[in-house]
């Protein structure tokens, strides 16, 4: 049932339902305006209805971080079910198979680094939503959507850098690391590309990106 | 202003504008429900900005209501 199950969508159902009882009983009843019934419309129409954006908001934010909201479009299908399959190996999958990830997979790699990324990342999740049912993308064959729609900006090797910080022996000692140290913190060369560790979704690209 | 104010008020439909403002607010409410219940791309969006928008709009009916209702009753002040 959505998010109804979570702290904050239990709290704003409740606080819709507790306003929509009392917006209701003086939509039937039509009471004689006195201080009970203003008193019942300022709970009614101010209190309850502001518990319940605050709690929306905490709950719709919670949502768009889970990976069955980002698989719910349906050209994030097969990004979803790669990740879910527990025999891929593509990259993406691996990290998706981390405990620490878990139900928050997309989200976690694809959120942008520092102060401003959680908003922006938000902002970001806004023009998905916004290309996906009007610009066309909703109409839009899986296979060519494949063809032809990529990642709006190069993957920043800061969000790699999240997790795996490269300041530790694991990775100084790797020589291939060293050679491109100024080009990965240049984000010129991607940790997640050919040659590398490998696109993070395999099926979703060309044969010549591969 | 405060005049042309005070004379919207003195008019204003308290009960009416009441009654609207109930429905405008089930309206956001039910758009609330409805995204954290389907939480789905689109139903998530509009609980977030166009419900919480309408349920903006219904409070202020309520309280220029309030406001008119004060006003109706000492009209010469």
């Amino acid at each position: 049932m959505g998010s109804a199950a979570t702290p904050f969508g239990a709290l704003a159902l409740a606080a819709a339902a507790a306003a929509a009882v009392l917006l209701l009983h003086h939509l039937i009843v039509r009471p004689k305006l006195g201080p009970g019934t203003r008193l019942k419309l300022l709970l009614g129409l101010a209190v309850f209805p502001f518990v319940a954006a605050v709690a929306t908001t905490g709950s719709g934010m919670q949502r768009t971080t889970e990976r069955e909201f980002c698989g719910s479009c349906h050209v994030m299908e097969t990004h979803l079910s790669d990740l879910e399959d527990p025999n891929s190996l593509s990259l993406a999958s691996r990290h998706g198979r981390n405990q620490q990830m878990g139900p928050h997979a997309c989200y976690t790699c694809h959120a942008d680094y520092g102060m401003l990324g959680y908003p922006l990342t938000k902002l970001t999740g806004m023009m998905h939503v916004y290309n996906y049912y009007l610009g066309g993308y909703r109409k839009m064959p899986l296979e060519e959507f494949h063809k032809e729609v990529r990642v709006a900006k190069p993957y920043p090797n800061t969000n790699c850098q999240q997790c795996h910080s490269g300041t530790l022996s694991s990775f100084a000692n790797v020589r291939d690391h060293l050679g491109v140290l100024e080009e990965l913190k240049a984000n010129k060369v991607s940790c997640a590309s050919a040659g590398c560790h490998g696109v993070a979704h395999r099926f979703s690209k060309r044969p010549e990106e591969l | 202003m405060m005049k042309r104010l005070l004379r919207i008020l003195v008019r204003w439909p308290t009960e009416r504008a009441l009654l609207f403002a109930c429905v405008l607010g089930l309206i956001a409410l039910a758009l609330m429900a409805a995204g954290v219940l389907l939480a789905t791309p689109l139903p998530v969006v509009a609980s977030m900005s166009v419900a919480q928008g309408i349920g903006v709009l219904a409070c202020l009916l309520f309280g220029l209501s309030v406001a008119a209702e004060v006003a109706q009753r000492n009209p010469e002040r």
